[in-house]
């Protein structure tokens, strides 16, 4: 049999596929017998490479830095079963006005009554509107706060660590921009302002790429807290909390 | 002839593994239904399982506990699609490796970008592995820093598939699905890790067993 090759000796030891024979040809061949020697001494070295031992407390540390990311997460899980229940309810209400607008064509005699029903259909209609936006505009600026924070806390040299907050602050973007117009339209300078503080940002978070040098991530650092965006997120997202559950328009003196 | 099975680390950990599987499945169970209290008991049975691998995996503490943070918000989003009667350890040590390969495909890329910075660092490991001078060696700890190097020089890919099979004790054929490669190009990444390591590690090799 001829010697068996580096790739058969490294399979012979994964016990992968032997080659035909190969166990019996290193039992007889000296010269395989020593390079497989080598290959395995080579793989015991590899096993004295050290691991950092961490302590008996790390899964408890572990634990309280994600405890709060966790919580955010709850907070969306909540957020959308929110959305879906009004949605239902929003559903149930316009079948509802269908179902009494067919009424009222086929009984004029109630048409004062429907005029009376409506009105006040349309009003928990507007609430649960509202509150949606509420909502969706509190999950924002939570999940906002949490890619700031974490975009502020990182290390400006190590850039290839920033792309899980580069790809949320892309997705945040669009969503920011809907926002801001939405706000726009309903008169609520207040937000209107904060998000348009905020994309910019967002978009310079999301466009740094992983070539991005230490200085420009610190300037934008630097940016971020010199404009207190982390300060103002935080009070918009207490009032929001607070208006969504008791919706009404946002106190617009604070930020 | 063959080496033993206990020369396996992963042998050694999954037995105390399938005792933790023991307690675990009460736990998910709790945790799937929303109990934070449980997926915390969960957090703080495995983190230092999966720091191990990760830190395996990237060669770097920083990373590894970066990697740990995301496993269990990954685990956390994901955990109604884990199936009761599945392995919880084997699948958030999956979910570590992902997110170690995620974080290794980011470095690449991200090295890329800095080729010239790299290659001079990757020179100077060569030097430094060139260089070895075995007989002025404290063993134990000089020989620790030469097994460092020489697992940097293998590539992401080389890393990933090496560690998968010579720790993780994972066949060829899972470790090809998991690199999205065919499994001959996954034994071939093996073998060119197994290559380098000895062309780096072989005089150390000799030392030892001189000195023994």
């Amino acid at each position: 049999m001829q010697h068996l090759t580096e790739e058969e000796l490294v399979s012979h030891y994964y016990h992968d596929s032997d080659a035909p024979g190969a166990p019996e040809h290193l039992g007889t061949c000296a010269e395989c017998r020593s390079q497989y020697d080598t290959i395995r001494g080579v793989l015991a070295l590899v096993n004295e490479a050290p691991v950092p031992e961490r302590s008996a407390e790390y899964g408890e540390q572990v634990w309280n830095r994600l405890r709060w990311k966790l919580g955010s997460e709850r907070r969306r899980r909540r957020g959308w079963q929110s959305i879906a229940a009004i949605a239902a309810m929003l559903a149930v209400a316009f079948f509802a006005g269908q179902l009494w607008r067919a009424r009222r064509e086929t009984t004029p005699t109630i048409a004062g009554l429907q005029t009376g029903v409506t009105a006040v259909a349309q009003k928990p209609a507007a609430d649960a509107q509202n509150r949606i936006l509420l909502v969706v505009l509190s999950d924002h600026l939570d999940t906002s706060e949490r890619v700031l924070i974490e975009f502020v806390n990182s290390n400006p040299n190590r850039p290839a660590l920033l792309e899980d907050q580069q790809k949320r602050a892309g997705e945040l973007v669009s969503a920011n921009r809907l926002y801001r117009a939405t706000a726009a339209e309903q008169g609520d300078d207040r937000v209107t302002d904060f998000l348009s503080d905020l994309e910019p940002v967002l978009i310079e978070i999301a466009n740094a790429g992983p070539q991005a040098s230490a200085e420009k991530i610190g300037q934008l650092q630097k940016r971020i807290e010199s404009k207190g965006l982390l300060f103002k997120v935080r009070v918009l997202s207490a009032h929001v909390t607070g208006a969504e559950r008791s919706p009404a328009p946002i106190d617009s003196d604070t930020l | 002839m063959r080496p033993e099975a206990a020369t396996n680390p992963m042998t050694v950990s999954e037995s105390n593994l399938s005792e933790m599987e023991t307690g675990d499945i009460a736990t998910i169970s709790r945790a799937r239904s929303g109990d934070a209290d449980a997926f915390r008991l969960l957090v703080e049975r495995h983190s230092r399982a999966i720091f191990r691998v990760a830190h395996r995996m990237t060669g770097n503490e920083h990373d590894a506990d970066d990697v740990v943070q995301e496993t269990f918000l990954r685990a956390y989003r994901q955990i109604d699609k884990f199936e009761e009667r599945a392995n919880f350890s084997t699948w958030i040590h999956r979910i570590a490796i992902n997110c170690s390969l995620d974080l290794l495909r980011a470095r690449v890329r991200h090295d890329k970008h800095h080729a010239g910075g790299i290659e001079d660092e990757e020179m100077s490991r060569t030097l430094q592995t060139n260089d070895p001078q075995p007989d002025r060696l404290m063993l134990s700890a000089e020989l620790q820093k030469h097994v460092i190097a020489a697992m940097e020089l293998l590539s992401g890919n080389e890393r990933t598939a090496f560690v998968l099979r010579h720790y993780e004790g994972m066949p060829v054929e899972e470790i090809g699905r998991t690199l999205g490669i065919q499994v001959n190009a996954a034994k071939h990444t093996i073998f060119r890790a197994v290559k380098k390591l000895r062309e780096s590690l072989q005089p150390f090799v000799r030392s030892t067993q001189c000195n023994i």
